[in-house]
């Protein structure tokens, strides 16, 4: 049918903003993370998302090529780290700073807002394609 | 009156076209899609229920992901039910037919 296609790239969009959530709980989890996994720095994440690429048929109708939003990876920020003097600290270096990652908390909360926004916006557009659905149906009832 | 005037009529051979048998009867493009419709729908509706006892025994998909199946399930039953109004009005109408 045609409305699963609208619910699936609703869907696909939903994802895409949860897996960016996490990822900016990820970072909001870490700003103290005086040491990574193996032994370097943890490094803020950043969600790369972007159209999903379908190879179709190029005969195909226009709109079997929409296909929603994938994630292509989730890279590390190239952010500076913070150096933070605290001599007492068992990570800090002979100089007394510690480095803590470079995570803004100010800018990962807009960024969970922004996310939150965008998973609303496709909320919507499935109830949107809902509604359609269900108006077509109506088509001929209620004599 | 005699019974002659209405053996009469019975010399008139009508042409009662036979009623096919229901088994060899090939259904209609519209019964094939009936049925795959109504399978596809219970398919739908299996498959919500499953995302739902995998969602309450914490094996989580994702929470959406458990919405779309069960939006589907909903979708794919309404336009049964559509369906099935829209033939019983028509079978209402047979029956309500003057003869």
């Amino acid at each position: 049918m045609d409305y699963s296609q609208a619910f699936a790239i609703s869907v696909s969009g939903m994802a895409v903003e949860t897996l960016r959530v996490e990822t900016v709980a990820m970072n909001l989890a870490n700003v103290y993370s005086a040491r990574g996994a193996g032994g370097g720095l943890y490094q803020p994440q950043r969600v790369l998302s972007g159209p999903a690429v379908r190879f179709g048929d190029v005969m195909d109708a226009f709109r079997n090529t929409l296909a929603g939003v994938e994630v292509y990876e989730i890279a590390s920020m190239n952010a500076n780290d913070r150096m933070v003097y605290e001599p007492g600290h068992p990570a800090a270096d002979s100089a007394g700073f510690v480095a803590y990652p470079g995570i803004e908390p100010v800018g990962e909360m807009i960024g969970l807002i922004e996310a939150l926004r965008a998973y609303d916006a496709n909320v919507m557009a499935f109830n949107a394609a809902k509604t359609m659905a269900l108006r077509a149906l109506e088509i001929g009832g209620g004599r | 009156m005699t019974m002659a005037s209405i053996e009469a009529i019975s010399g008139l051979s009508v042409a009662v076209p036979s009623r096919p048998d229901a088994e060899n009867a090939t259904p209609g493009p519209f019964v094939k899609w009936l049925e795959a419709e109504v399978s596809r729908t219970s398919a739908a509706v299996s498959e919500a229920d499953l995302q739902l006892s995998r969602l309450a025994s914490g094996q989580a998909t994702s929470l959406h992901q458990v919405m779309l199946s069960l939006e589907d399930a909903r979708m794919s039953m309404q336009l049964l039910v559509q369906v099935r109004n829209r033939l019983l009005d028509a079978y209402q109408e047979v029956i309500r037919m003057q003869v």
